[in-house]
C-alpha cells in the first residue's frame, strides 16, 4: 500500500493527517476537558485533577470496572476454549460443503446486529428463568465471542500440513498427545489472536450487555451511557481518558509482542 | 529363531468408495532388506505404504507385521516409522525435539533421549545441529532430520514415501548412496516408494513393480531389467524396443519377418509373443553385416550417449543408444546377441513366469 502512494506522497500525507485528526480530535477534546476546573465542557477555566480524584474515590465505579474486567477475562477464556474445539470440529469435516455451511453459520453470528443478539438473549434468559445479572452477561459475552475465536483459529488449522498428524501418530502419539503436542502448539498464534479479540469485543460491548444486564449489575460501557444520560459530568471525561490510556497501553503491548515474533521469524529465515 | 519375514500381505484389497486402489495384493518382505515399490502415480504404491504404517485400513485381506496380524492396530502401536514425502517435521520444535518426539511419547528418560538423539544425528551426518530450528535447515538437511526422527525409534521397518523427490539431482544421487549405506549399517528393513526407475534400480535389494493396484513383477533390479514380465514393466523400467513376434519353437523366435536364435523356452509352438530389445543392446554395424536394416530418423545427444531413433523397412521404430556418431538419413545395420532378445508372453502371471524361468534355469544347470 505504502509503495503505491509513494509518488503522490505529499497529498497522501496531508490526507492521512486530516483523517487521523478527524478521528482523534473528539477523544483529545474529551481528555482535555477532563482537566477543566469549570464544571462544563463549554469553557476551560483552569487546570485541576479533581475529576480524577473523584473517579478514584468512587467505590461504585471501581466495582463496575472490576466487573467489566471479570466478565471480559472469564468470557474470553471460556470462549477461547469452546472456540478452539469448535474450530477443530469444523476442520474435521472432510466435505467442503459441510465445512462451508458450518463456517457460514458461524459468520452469520458475527455479522448480525448486536441489538438482535441482545434481544434474543434477553428472551432466552427470561424464558429459561435465568436471573439477569452477572451470569446472564457472562453467558451472552461467551456466546458472542465464540464465533470470533473460531474465525481466528480456523485459518491456522487449515494452514497446518495434515501429514504432521500422520507423523505424530507414526511416532507413537495418541489422539490426546497429537492435540496437545502438535495441533495446539501449531495454532497458538491463532489462539492468542482469538483470545485478545474476544477480550476487546467483551470490554467494549454495549448493546448486548445493555439488554441482558439486570438490577445492580453494570459494566463500564453501560455505566458511562447512563451517566451521560443523567447529564454531563466531567467525571465521564476523566473515566474516558483513563480507559483511552489503558487501550493505548494494550495496543503497544500487542505491537511489541508482534514485533518480537516477527523478528524471530526473520532471524530464522536467514 | 527370529522370523525372517517381517511384512506379509495376504490378498489385501483396498477400495475408496467404488475405486479399487489395491486389487488382491499378496507379498512377503524379508527382514533387513531394501525394498522398493515402483510404479506410476496413482498405482497404489503409497496405499501399500499407508497400510503398513497403519494410516488406513484394508477393505479386505490380512496384513502381518513380524508374524502378528495388524489390520486393526493403530499406527501409534506399530513398530514402523515413516519418512514422509514432505518430511512432515514439526515446525514449532527444533531439530533435537523433532527427533526426540517419538522417544518422549515412549516416556524415555531425558538422559537416555539425549544419548539416542545424538547418535541418530551422527548417523545422518548432522552432529551439532541439535538446536537449529527447522526453518534454518536446507531441504537436504530436513531430509536427514526426517530420517533421524524415524531411525531413533529403532523400528522393525522404515517406510520412505518418495523422500528424495523434492531434492535436486545431485543431492538426490548423493542421498541414494547414503540411504543405501544407512540401511546396510542399521540392518532395518526399508520400504521405499518411488516412481523413479533409476532410483529403484540403484538402491534396492528387491523391486516390486506396481501398476493399477496390482504387483506386476517382483525381483532383484537385474531380474526385472533383464527379464521384464510384460509390456508395462519393460516400458516402465528403462527404455525398450517392443515388437510383436512369434515363438517358432524353443530357442527360435521370429519377428520383423526374420527368424532369430534366442535363449527363451517353455512356450507353445508358434505362440504369439512380444519381443523386448534394450536400446543399449543394439549395436550399429555396416548395413550388410546387420541383422536388421534401418534408416536413421533422428539423433539426440544425451551426454553419455547418442539416442537414435531409426525405422526399419516394416515400419517399426527402433531406439538405439550408442557412442558412435551417425548421420540422419543414413542406412545402417543393427546387430544384437541371442541373449539380448527378451521374449514376453501375453497375460502371463508372475507365478507362471517364475515357473517357466525356473524350468530353464534347471535346464541350464543340467546341460
Amino acid at each position: 500500500m505504502y509503495k503505491v502512494h509513494n509518488k503522490s506522497s505529499s497529498f497522501a500525507k496531508i490526507y492521512l493527517i486530516l483523517i487521523f485528526l478527524l478521528l482523534y480530535t473528539p477523544i483529545l477534546f474529551l481528555i482535555f476537558y477532563s482537566f477543566n476546573s469549570g464544571g462544563t465542557m463549554g469553557s476551560f477555566k483552569g487546570f485541576t485533577l479533581d475529576w480524577y480524584r473523584d473517579l478514584f474515590k468512587d467505590m461504585r465505579l471501581f466495582l463496575i470496572v472490576l466487573n467489566t474486567f471479570a466478565i471480559a477475562i472469564l468470557s474470553s477464556l471460556v470462549a477461547t476454549i469452546v472456540g478452539i474445539f469448535g474450530a477443530l470440529a469444523i476442520h474435521s469435516y472432510k466435505q467442503r460443503k459441510t465445512r462451508n455451511t458450518l463456517l457460514s453459520l458461524n459468520n452469520v453470528l458475527m455479522v448480525s446486529p448486536d441489538v438482535i443478539i441482545g434481544a434474543s438473549f434477553l428472551i432466552l434468559f427470561t424464558i429459561g428463568g435465568i436471573k439477569l445479572g452477572f451470569i446472564s452477561v457472562l453467558l451472552s459475552h461467551i456466546a458472542f465471542s465464540i464465533p470470533i475465536v473460531v474465525l481466528l483459529v480456523l485459518p491456522k488449522l487449515t494452514e497446518m500440513n495434515p501429514t504432521l498428524m500422520d507423523a505424530a501418530r507414526d511416532l507413537g502419539a495418541n489422539n490426546w498427545q497429537i492435540l496437545t503436542k502438535v495441533i495446539l502448539p501449531y495454532i497458538t498464534p491463532g489462539i492468542f489472536a482469538g483470545f485478545f479479540m474476544a477480550l476487546t469485543y467483551s470490554l467494549d460491548d454495549f448493546a448486548v450487555t445493555f439488554f441482558v444486564t439486570g438490577n445492580g449489575f453494570s459494566t463500564l460501557s453501560v455505566e458511562i451511557y447512563s451517566l451521560a444520560r443523567r447529564g454531563i459530568s466531567l467525571n465521564i471525561n476523566a473515566l474516558s481518558a483513563v480507559l483511552f490510556l489503558f487501550t493505548i497501553a494494550l495496543v503497544i503491548v500487542y505491537f511489541l509482542l508482534q514485533q518480537r515474533s516477527n523478528l524471530k521469524t526473520m532471524g530464522v529465515r536467514k | 529363531m527370529e522370523n525372517t519375514t517381517i511384512i506379509e500381505f495376504h490378498h489385501v484389497k483396498k477400495k475408496y468408495d467404488d475405486d479399487i486402489v489395491l486389487d488382491d495384493v499378496t507379498f512377503e518382505m524379508e527382514r533387513g532388506k531394501f525394498y522398493t515399490l515402483l510404479g506410476p502415480s496413482g498405482c497404489g504404491k503409497t496405499t501399500i505404504l499407508r497400510l503398513i504404517a497403519g494410516f488406513t485400513e484394508a477393505t479386505s485381506g490380512e496384513i502381518f507385521l513380524d508374524g502378528k496380524k495388524v489390520n486393526t492396530i493403530p499406527a501409534n502401536k506399530r513398530k514402523v516409522n515413516t519418512v514422509f514425502q514432505d518430511y512432515a517435521l514439526f515446525p514449532h520444535l527444533n531439530v533435537f525435539e523433532n527427533i526426540a518426539f517419538g522417544l518422549r511419547m515412549k516416556k524415555m528418560k531425558q538422559a537416555q533421549i539425549e544419548v539416542k538423539v545424538k547418535e541418530a544425528l551422527q548417523f545422518v551426518n548432522l552432529a551439532g545441529y541439535e538446536n537449529r530450528e527447522i526453518e534454518q535447515m536446507s531441504g537436504g538437511q530436513r531430509q536427514r532430520v526426517a530420517i533421524a526422527r524415524a531411525i531413533v525409534n529403532e523400528p522393525d521397518v522404515i517406510l520412505l514415501d518418495e523422500p528424495l523427490s523434492a531434492l535436486d539431482l545431485k543431492l538426490r544421487t548423493q542421498m541414494q548412496y547414503e540411504l543405501r549405506e544407512l540401511q546396510k549399517r542399521l540392518g532395518i528393513t526399508f520400504v521405499f516408494v518411488t516412481h523413479d526407475q533409476e532410483e529403484a534400480l540403484a538402491m534396492s535389494d528387491e523391486i516390486f513393480v506396481i501398476n493399477e493396484g496390482k504387483i506386476q513383477q517382483s525381483g532383484t533390479p537385474i531380474d526385472i531389467y533383464d527379464e521384464p514380465i510384460n509390456r508395462f514393466v519393460a516400458d516402465f523400467i528403462g527404455e525398450s524396443n517392443i515388437v510383436q513376434g512369434k515363438m517358432i519353437q524353443d530357442f527360435l523366435v521370429s519377428f520383423v519377418g526374420q527368424t532369430f536364435n534366442c535363449v527363451d523356452q517353455g512356450m507353445k509352438p508358434n505362440e504369439a509373443v512380444e519381443i523386448v530389445i534394450r536400446p543399449e543392446d543394439l549395436e550399429i554395424t555396416p548395413t550388410e553385416k546387420g541383422k536388421l536394416k534401418v534408416e536413421i530418423q533422428s539423433v539426440l545427444f544425451r551426454g553419455v550417449h547418442y539416442e537414435i531413433n531409426a525405422i526399419d523397412d516394416a515400419g517399426n521404430n527402433w531406439l538405439i543408444h550408442t557412442t558412435k556418431k551417425v548421420i540422419i538419413g543414413e542406412k545402417i545395420g543393427l546387430s544384437f546377441t541371442a541373449e539380448s532378445i527378451h521374449v514376453m508372453r501375453h497375460d502371463e502371471t508372475e507365478e507362471e513366469f517364475d515357473k517357466r524361468l525356473g524350468a530353464y534355469m534347471e535346464g541350464e544347470s543340467n546341460a
